[in-house]
């Protein structure tokens, strides 16, 4: 039977829910009140240090007014509780007396002078005690041998403090003077008592508050750690030995509770030696059958003040045998949770005081927050770990999937193509429909393909606009030619308006295009014959705004967030063709690349109008904001044999702070790369000798060369072969100023920015 | 250039009598094969105009096989062009960096495959 003394204060609340740091500013606000505290006692101590005599004032007094009024011997009792003690006793008293007197406290009664002074808070004198009738203490008459007594009460305000107090062993009575002395001398200790005391409970005080801030600087260190460190232990380290430090205990640990075994294992510990350390590993500190076990069960501090006097559990077994004497054991919870407990030993036996477990029980919720902190901190970086996995094998398995399906796709596909153009023969009406619902099967499949993939780069990051400038309304026909015969079959008219000031865009011309496209298609999928689409294209301030309005069965509200997530269409009654269920989700997702937004505008039975709004201007990429804003004598490269369209392009790159090489024909173009490692290069690829697609593909055989961004400008229109070939970017002649300016930024280099409204 | 000889390397069957199927209806002389090591075969013993090179072949792999192609029975003028199931670019940058002259994607339109086919025989290599 294991007994305890059981500790239940409980003023800091370690198992509350409400677990957290102690909050930074009532700490640094206690911290400072203590600092202030504890400076102004010191101050006053030392003002009265310079009297630091008060003690010796006493004996002074009592031994002078012995002398004054000739007496044999003077005493000086003082009140403790609600009897006199005597405290300090001159002349001749008989040893016997000095022994006894101090241990036997004289309550105030009229059977002694002491006790008729103090009740009377008068001076009094019994002339000859043995002839008194009154006096009742023979016992001390006897020991002490005096006749003739004078006292004086030592008052404060009202209040008697003490009694000073005289005798003569011959009955000799004190005169008036003597009284009157005595008086003055009582007067005096009472004040020079008044001061003893006064510096003792300001020592006592001073101490306190010294050990307060000790203590609020310690937490102070373990919150800040906890919450700066996520380096767990730490942590608990220097909680432990903050703890063991602040109680001036000699050692302790701090368990965490494992749930899996139901038992707990040392993560931190101070002042034991390596091999207890060892054994309490060793050991398995199980929660049925520990001390530390029922604190934390219980949910309550525990202590044994003695390990000698009580059963030992494997714990404490390994204290008691590694030298320890007393143990204290503070559990942290978290609600239900057992997270864990902090041990205090000492190798002394005797009782934890309540201040202790006061603060270690702020301590424990400090190492609760740190074990819990690092707890979430390992199971994210567990998730981020199986997430990033996770990444890997979705991005691996489209594109095995995207080459798996396309393979069986194109037989499906080529051979209904196949049918359809009658390539071996004419087939009956019955034949043709239904290769033509293969065919469209097989198209439809297809796209989806191509949206997960487009989607999953999205999501991935990975998908890169390819900007350049375009016009917007040479796009919107493309578009709209597109969806036109479709349109044509159902009756459905589309028409395209163009607002005046509407010109070109700069942008990614294809993800343009298939954003435009899927808002097109489905406006044209979803309208009933004989409806109407109109699509509109305007210059708003610095954006271009295109609305796509169709006259179909409209959005119902509740429906409208959602058809922009994947997989989810509208209910839009019987769909005449099926959706991926992709598109809108792609499409909102490439207008955010595009720094737009996307919005929806419908009413039942009426309509939608599904509109967005994209920057005229293409936002700058990384790099021109954050580059170098000193981005003068970088180098670019320069390779047309044609002079006109050279001067016009160095007339652009010059306006913009870059330094300028030319070469005429690719030879040159390669031996000046090589040379001069430029920023980039700017390529023609119709030149003399050595053509375009040439110097790219020599430029990147060259480990030296290979990572020179080249930007192509050509009248030749092959973005595909050039951007295979490894081209940063592609642009078609004539090349704006802007999209030069724009092409080169991408890649890195930094131009001198000219404001939009300066150019116009 | 109807009468041209194209020697399609392809492994899926399917994908293979497609190709052949059309480019045979509208003249060529088709010559295919189902691995790198066959269409080597194939080109030394009657050397093609133009060959249509699927990029994943068991074996030796389509890249593999241009390269030895170039080596050997090729005539120096013949283009060699890749197709691909493949969707990712940097696929598509890979197979021009290999060597090919052109870049066919899958699924392949057939009707416009007889005019791609006629543009690389016409064009040569690039």
């Amino acid at each position: 039977m294991v007994e305890e003394h059981e500790t239940t204060r409980m003023r800091v609340d370690a198992t509350s829910e409400h677990v957290g740091p102690v909050a930074p500013d009532g700490l640094e606000q206690a911290l400072r009140d203590a600092r202030e505290q504890s400076l102004a006692s010191r101050e006053i101590l030392q003002a009265l240090g310079r009297e630091r005599g008060s003690e010796q004032i006493l004996d002074t007094i009592v031994d002078r007014a012995r002398r004054l009024c000739h007496a044999d011997v003077a005493q000086l009792y003082l009140l403790e509780g609600d009897a006199f003690r005597l405290s300090r006793i001159t002349g001749e008293a008989p040893e016997e007396f000095r022994r006894y007197a101090p241990a036997h406290p004289l309550r105030p009664s009229r059977d002694t002078l002491l006790g008729r002074v103090a009740l009377d808070r008068s001076t009094q004198q019994i002339d000859d005690v043995l002839a008194d009738p009154e006096y009742g203490r023979p016992d001390l008459q006897r020991l002490a041998g005096f006749r003739t007594l004078l006292s004086a009460p030592m008052l404060l305000g009202d209040e008697v403090v003490g009694v000073l107090s005289m005798w003569r062993t011959q009955v000799d009575p004190f005169s008036e003077q003597d009284m009157s002395l005595l008086d003055e001398f009582a007067a005096q200790a009472a004040i020079a008592l008044r001061q003893v005391d006064l510096m003792q409970s300001l020592e006592a005080r001073s101490t306190e508050l010294a050990s307060k801030v000790e203590q609020l600087e310690a937490l102070r260190e373990v919150s800040d750690a906890v919450s700066s460190s996520l380096d767990p232990d730490a942590v608990l380290n220097s909680i432990v030995s903050n703890a063991v430090r602040l109680t001036g205990t000699d050692g302790g640990s701090i368990m965490e509770y494992d749930e899996r075994t139901d038992a707990f294992v040392v993560r931190a510990a101070h002042g034991s030696g390596q091999e207890l350390l060892d054994r309490l590993r060793d050991i398995t500190i199980r929660r049925d059958a520990t001390l530390v076990g029922r604190a934390a069960t219980e949910r309550r501090p525990l202590e044994v003040p003695d390990l000698s006097q009580v059963a030992l559990d494997p714990h404490l077994d390994a204290l008691y045998r590694d030298g320890w004497r007393s143990v204290l054991a503070i559990p942290m919870l978290r609600g239900d949770l057992i997270i864990g407990v902090v041990v205090i030993r000492r190798r002394t036996v005797g009782s934890f005081d309540e201040d202790m477990v006061e603060l270690l029980q702020t301590l424990a919720t400090q190492s609760l927050v740190a074990i819990v902190n690092a707890r979430l901190f390992r199971e994210l970086e567990t998730k981020s770990a199986e997430l990033e996995v996770a990444s890997r094998h979705k991005s691996e398995f489209l594109a095995s999937m995207s080459h798996e399906l396309r393979t069986p796709l194109n037989a499906v596909i080529g051979f209904s193509e196949v049918l359809i153009d009658r390539m071996f023969g004419e087939l009956n009406e019955r034949q043709d429909e239904y290769v033509h619902d293969i065919w469209n099967s097989g198209r439809h499949l297809l796209e989806l393909l191509n949206e997960i993939l487009d989607l999953s780069k999205v999501e991935a990051g990975q998908m890169v606009l390819e900007p350049s400038t375009f016009r917007v309304e040479q796009a919107l026909e493309y578009v709209v030619s597109m969806v036109r015969e479709r349109a044509a079959k159902h009756g459905i008219a589309v028409s395209v308006g163009i607002g005046d000031e509407v010109d070109t865009l700069e942008a990614d011309e294809l993800r343009f295009k298939q954003v435009l496209l899927n808002l097109l298609s489905n406006a044209v999928k979803f309208t009933p014959d004989g409806g109407s689409v109109q699509v509109r294209a305007e210059r708003v301030g610095d954006e271009l705004v295109v609305t796509v309005s169709d006259t179909g069965v409209g959005v119902p509200p509740e429906d409208r967030e959602r058809i922009f997530e994947s997989f989810q269409q509208g209910g839009r009654g019987v769909a005449r063709e099926e959706g991926t269920g992709l598109g809108l989700t792609l499409t909102r997702r490439i207008i955010e690349l595009f720094d737009g937004r996307l919005w929806l505008e419908s009413e039942v039975g009426v309509g939608s109008t599904f509109g967005f709004a994209v920057p005229l201007r293409a936002r700058d990429t990384a790099g021109t904001e954050s580059g170098a804003p000193d981005s003068t004598g970088q180098t670019i490269l320069l390779v047309d044999d044609d002079r006109a369209s050279l001067d016009l392009m160095a007339a652009y790159l010059e306006g913009a702070g870059l330094r300028l090489e030319r070469a005429t024909d690719g030879v040159a173009a390669l031996r000046l790369t090589r040379e001069l490692r430029p920023a980039a290069l700017v390529l023609d690829i119709r030149l003399p000798g050595l053509d375009g697609w040439q110097i790219l593909d020599r430029l990147r055989e060259d480990p030296e060369t290979a990572d020179i961004p080249t930007i192509v400008a050509s009248v030749v229109d092959d973005r595909a072969r050039g951007l295979a070939l490894g081209a940063a970017a592609y642009l078609r002649k004539p090349v704006s100023r802007e999209a030069l300016l724009a092409a080169l930024s991408g890649v890195g280099v930094g131009v001198r920015e000219v404001g939009p409204r300066e150019r116009a | 250039m109807s009468g041209a000889r194209i020697l399609v390397v392809e492994d899926n069957p399917l994908n293979l009598k497609l190709v052949r199927d059309v480019l045979g209806a509208a003249g060529y002389d088709v010559v295919s094969a189902t691995t790198g090591e066959e269409g080597l075969r194939e080109a030394a013993e009657l050397p093609p105009d133009l060959v249509l090179m699927d990029l994943q072949l068991p074996g030796i792999d389509g890249a593999e096989t241009m390269r030895r192609l170039r080596e050997g029975p090729l005539a120096e003028h013949v283009p060699v062009v890749a197709v691909t199931a493949s969707a990712m670019p940097e696929d598509q940058a890979n197979a021009t960096r290999a060597g090919f002259d052109g870049y066919l994607e899958k699924p392949i339109s057939v009707r416009a495959l007889v005019g791609e086919v006629e543009a690389f025989l016409q064009g040569g290599r690039r």
